[in-house]
C-alpha cells in the first residue's frame, strides 16, 4: 500500500469542551508513521477523550483531525477499518468462545479465510491461549481478555495502532512479547499510539512522549528534549512527569498523610 | 450498507442468548452439520405442511356440507386479515422478552464501538436478530399451514399476501423493540445508575407498572377467552383503530381483498414508510445513545462526610447501616433484584383474578371474601420476606470478598440483612392488605387479625430465609447472578411452608369452625388463637435468627469465593 501522508496522525487546533470543562484545549500534534508515541497524563487530562477523537468516536468543537491521511470527521468507519484498537478495560462479546470472537473481528475487517485462520492460530500460541479458544469469554480472567483484545487490534494489520493501557494485567512473559512486537511492527511502518500510567514502558518503548495536562499538550519531544525542556538532564521520565505537571511535591503530601 | 457485515453482526447476536441459556459450547474447528440448524425451521413446514394437509382434506371431504364449508371459507379469511396484527403483537412480546431477560446477564451485547461498523448496519443486524428465533418460526409454522390450507379453499393470492404482510410484521415488531431498547438503556439506564430519592421512586413505580400490566394481560390471556372471539377481536381493533400505524398491515390485506384498491396500495405505502421510519429512528437513536461507554466528565460536588444516618436512630451500628444503605441501592438498581417486586403482585392478582371468575360461576361464601383477603394480604408480605432471604447473601457475588475482609461481625452482617428483609415486607403489607381491603371488604377483625398473622409471617418466615440464604448462597456471577444454590432454594421453600403453617396453626380450628357454621361449636376466639400465633411465630423467630448467625459466623469465618 502506497502511502499519501506525511504523518500518520495529525491534530490541528483541537478543542473539545464538556459544558463548562475544557477537555481538549487548542492540542496540536502530529505523528510519523511508523513511531511509537506515548500520551501521557493524569487522569482526567484529556488522554481519552483524544484517543476518542482519533477514532471519530468524539467530534471535536473546532480544529481537525487527520488519521492515516483521511479526515475522520468526514469517514469515521474509513478510518477505523486502517486503525487497531484496544480500550483499557476491553469490552468484549462475553457470550462468544474466545475464537468465536476473533472470528468475528477478522471477518468483520473483511479478511480472507485462511489468513484469518493462521493469524488467529499464531496469536493464540504465541499470547498463550491455546487450549481455552473454545471457553466462552466469561470465563476468562482479566489478562485473557486483555489478550484477546489485544490479538483483535493486531489481527487485521493495521497501519496504526491506538493502545490505551496495552500491558494492563498482561504476565510477564506476555508483556514483554507485545512490547518486542511493537517494537518490530514499527520497523515495518506501523505506527502505534499508545498511552499508559507507567512511565518505565512509556520511557523504554516510546520514540517520542507527549505529556498532556489540563486538556494542554504540556510537553512533546523524545526523552533528551524532554529532558532539556524541564531543566532536568539525566532525570528518568516519572521526575520530568511529576515536575511538568506540579504533582512534584509528593514528599510533602506523604508527610501530611503521615501525619 | 455492507450486507457481509450485517451478517456477521446478526451471526453474533444470535449467540447473545447463550449467556441466559447456560448453553454448553461447541470448541473451534468442530464441524456441525448444517442441517441440523436449520432443523429448528424446517420442522414447522413439515409439521404447517401436514396440518394443513389435515385440514384441506377434511374440507374437501365435506363437499356435501355447503354451509360448513362456507364457515370454513369465512373464518379462513377472517384469519388471514388478522394474522400480521396477531403476528406483530407476539413478535413484540417476545423480543421485548428476550431484551428483558437479556437485561439481567452482566454481559454486553453492544458492538465494539472501535470496529467498521456503521450504525446502519449494527441496527439492522439488531433488528434481523430478534426476529431470528420464536417469531421467525412461528411465522414458517403459521404461513405453512395458511399456505397449504389455502390452495383447498381457493385463497392462495390472499394466503401469499398474508405470509408476506406476516414476515414484515415480524420485522416492525423487532424494530420497535430496537428503539424501545435504546430508548431503555439511556433514559431508563440512566435512572438506574443515577442516585437520589427521585429516582429511586422512578425505577420503584416503573417497575410496578410493568409487572401490573403484563400480568394483567397474562390473566386476561389465561381467564379463558376463546381463540375465535381473539381473531374477531383482532379483526374488530384494527379496523376501529386504522389510524395506529402497527394494524396498517392487517388493513392493507383487507382493502386489497375486499375495498378499494386505492386504499390498499395506500396503506401498503404507509406501512412501507413507517417501517423505514423507525428503521431510520433505530439508527438514530444507536447513533447517539448506542455507546456503552459515553464520553463524559463526571464532576463531583462537595466533600465527602460519611454519614451517621437516619438509621442509627434505630440503633443500628454504621456498619449495619452502610450494609442496609448498600443493598437498598442494589435492589432499587440492579434489575436482577428488582425480581423480587414480582411477588407480591402475582400473589395478589391471582387471588383477585380466581375470586372475579368465581363470582361468575359459582355462589361464593360468606365467608369468601374473609378467605381470599387472607390470601391477598398474608402471601404477599410473607413470600416477600421469603424470597428476600432467599438471596439477600447470594447477591453480594463476588464482591462477598469485600465483606470477608472488612470488619464486619455475623451480627451486624445478619442484623443489617434481616432488618432490609423486615423492612421491604412491611412496606408491601399495607398495600397489598389495602388493595384486599377495598376488593373483598372484611371485617375490621378480620383485617386486624390477618394483619397481625402477616407481621408474624414476616418475621418468622424472614429469620429462616436469611438461616437459609445464607447456607445455601451461591456467589458465582457468570454468566449471571445465580445467588442460591438450586438444593437450598427447595430447601428455604420447604421449611419456610412448615414454619408457616406452624404459625398460622392455631387459627385452623377458629377457621374451620367459621366455615362449618352450627356444625361445630367455635372453640377458640379469634384473639386466642392469635395471641398463640404470636408465641409460636416469636419462638420461631428468635431460633431461626440464632441459626442465622450461626450460618453467618460459618460464613465469615470460611471465605471461600
Amino acid at each position: 500500500m502506497t502511502q499519501k501522508y506525511t504523518y500518520a496522525v495529525e491534530l490541528k487546533n483541537v478543542v473539545k469542551r464538556y459544558n463548562e470543562i475544557q477537555a481538549v484545549n487548542n492540542v496540536d500534534l502530529a505523528i510519523k508513521p511508523g513511531e511509537i508515541f506515548g500520551l501521557l497524563g493524569p487522569n482526567g487530562s484529556g488522554k481519552s477523550t483524544t484517543l476518542k477523537m482519533l477514532l471519530g468516536l468524539v467530534q471535536p468543537d473546532s480544529g481537525s483531525v487527520n488519521v492515516l491521511g483521511l479526515n475522520v470527521k468526514e469517514d469515521a468507519v474509513a478510518v477505523k477499518r486502517l486503525v487497531g484498537y484496544a480500550p483499557e478495560s476491553p469490552r468484549l462479546y462475553e457470550f462468544l468462545t474466545g475464537i468465536e470472537f476473533l472470528d468475528f473481528i477478522g471477518d468483520i475487517y473483511g479478511m480472507q479465510t485462511e489468513d484469518k485462520k493462521n493469524r488467529i492460530n499464531e496469536y493464540l500460541k504465541a499470547l498463550q491461549l491455546e487450549g481455552r479458544e473454545g471457553d466462552m469469554i466469561s470465563s476468562y480472567s482479566e489478562g485473557m481478555k486483555q489478550k484477546i483484545a489485544l490479538i483483535s487490534a493486531f489481527l487485521h494489520r493495521p497501519r496504526l495502532l491506538i493502545l490505551d493501557e496495552p500491558l494492563n494485567a498482561l504476565d510477564p512473559r506476555s508483556a514483554r512479547l507485545v512490547k518486542d512486537f511493537l517494537h518490530e511492527l514499527k520497523l515495518q511502518g506501523v505506527t502505534t499510539i499508545m498511552s499508559t500510567h507507567i512511565l518505565e514502558i512509556a520511557q523504554a518503548l516510546c520514540d517520542r512522549v507527549g505529556i498532556m495536562y489540563q486538556g494542554k499538550l504540556l510537553a512533546l519531544g523524545n526523552m533528551d528534549e524532554l529532558r532539556h525542556m524541564s531543566k532536568m538532564p539525566g532525570s528518568g521520565l516519572e521526575d520530568i512527569f511529576l515536575k511538568l505537571t506540579g504533582t512534584g511535591d509528593i514528599r510533602a503530601v506523604v508527610e501530611e498523610l503521615v501525619k | 450498507m455492507n450486507w457481509k457485515r450485517v451478517l456477521y453482526l446478526v451471526r453474533v447476536g444470535m449467540k447473545a442468548g447463550r449467556l441466559i441459556r447456560g448453553q454448553r459450547l461447541i470448541k473451534y474447528n468442530v464441524t456441525r452439520n448444517r442441517l441440523f440448524s436449520y432443523l429448528m425451521y424446517l420442522i414447522p413446514i413439515a409439521i404447517g405442511l401436514a396440518i394443513g394437509l389435515l385440514v384441506g382434506n377434511f374440507y374437501n371431504s365435506q363437499a356435501s356440507n355447503s354451509q360448513l364449508q362456507g364457515l370454513f371459507s369465512q373464518g379462513m379469511q377472517s384469519l388471514l386479515f388478522s394474522l400480521p396484527t396477531i403476528v406483530l403483537v407476539y413478535s413484540l412480546v417476545f423480543t421485548m422478552l428476550q431484551q428483558i431477560q437479556r437485561s439481567g446477564v452482566r454481559f454486553s451485547q453492544q458492538v465494539p464501538y472501535w470496529l467498521p461498523v456503521t450504525w446502519q448496519e449494527h441496527t439492522l443486524a439488531s433488528i434481523i436478530a430478534d426476529v431470528l428465533g420464536f417469531p421467525l418460526i412461528s411465522v414458517i409454522f403459521i404461513s405453512s399451514v395458511a399456505l397449504t390450507f389455502s390452495a383447498f379453499v381457493g385463497q392462495v393470492p390472499l394466503a401469499v399476501g398474508a405470509v408476506l404482510a406476516m414476515c414484515v410484521a415480524a420485522f416492525m415488531a423487532s424494530a420497535t423493540t430496537e428503539v424501545f431498547r435504546i430508548l431503555q438503556v439511556r433514559f431508563i439506564g440512566a435512572i438506574y445508575k443515577s442516585t437520589g430519592r427521585a429516582a429511586v421512586w422512578v425505577r420503584f413505580v416503573g417497575s410496578m407498572l410493568f409487572f401490573i400490566v403484563f400480568y394483567v394481560i397474562y390473566f386476561y390471556i389465561t381467564s379463558g377467552a376463546n381463540a375465535l372471539y381473539f381473531v374477531q377481536t383482532v379483526a374488530y381493533a384494527q379496523s376501529a383503530i386504522w389510524f395506529v400505524p402497527f394494524v396498517w398491515l392487517g388493513l392493507t390485506l383487507y382493502s386489497l381483498m375486499n375495498g378499494p384498491l386505492l386504499l390498499g396500495a395506500a396503506f401498503i405505502v404507509l406501512s412501507l414508510l413507517f417501517i423505514v421510519g423507525l428503521f431510520l429512528l433505530g439508527t438514530a437513536l444507536n447513533s447517539r445513545f448506542g455507546l456503552y461507554e459515553p464520553p463524559a466528565i463526571t464532576i463531583s460536588r462537595g466533600v465527602y462526610a460519611p454519614k451517621t444516618g437516619f438509621l442509627g436512630r434505630f440503633g443500628f451500628s454504621s456498619v449495619e447501616a452502610a450494609l442496609i444503605r448498600k443493598d437498598l441501592k442494589a435492589f432499587t438498581r440492579r434489575r436482577e433484584l428488582m425480581t423480587s417486586f414480582i411477588l407480591p403482585i402475582v400473589f395478589l392478582i391471582i387471588p383477585i383474578m380466581s375470586s372475579l371468575n368465581g363470582t361468575q360461576s359459582s355462589s361464593a361464601s360468606n365467608e369468601l371474601p374473609s378467605f381470599m383477603f387472607a390470601f391477598t394480604s398474608l402471601f404477599p408480605a410473607a413470600l416477600m420476606a421469603m424470597s428476600l432471604g432467599n438471596f439477600m447473601t447470594g447477591e453480594e457475588g463476588q464482591n462477598m470478598w469485600r465483606l470477608y475482609s472488612s470488619p464486619i461481625s455475623a451480627k451486624n452482617f445478619v442484623k443489617s440483612k434481616y432488618a432490609f428483609i423486615i423492612f421491604f415486607a412491611l412496606l408491601v403489607l399495607p398495600i397489598t392488605g389495602a388493595i384486599g381491603f377495598l376488593i373483598y371488604h372484611p371485617s375490621l377483625q378480620t383485617t386486624l387479625a390477618m394483619a397481625i398473622e402477616s407481621v408474624f409471617m414476616v418475621f418468622a418466615l424472614g429469620a429462616l430465609s436469611v438461616a437459609n440464604g445464607i447456607k445455601g448462597a451461591d456467589f458465582s456471577e457468570a454468566p449471571r447472578p445465580r445467588m442460591i444454590r438450586t438444593k437450598w432454594a427447595f430447601i428455604n421453600m420447604l421449611t419456610c411452608a412448615g414454619a408457616g403453617l406452624a404459625v398460622l396453626a392455631p387459627l385452623v380450628p377458629y377457621v374451620l369452625s367459621t366455615f362449618s357454621g352450627s356444625q361445630l361449636g367455635i372453640f377458640i376466639e379469634l384473639y386466642q388463637a392469635v395471641i398463640i400465633s404470636g408465641v409460636i411465630a416469636v419462638a420461631l423467630t428468635v431460633i431461626f435468627y440464632l441459626m442465622a448467625v450461626g450460618n453467618a459466623k460459618d460464613l465469615l469465618t470460611k471465605a471461600e469465593v
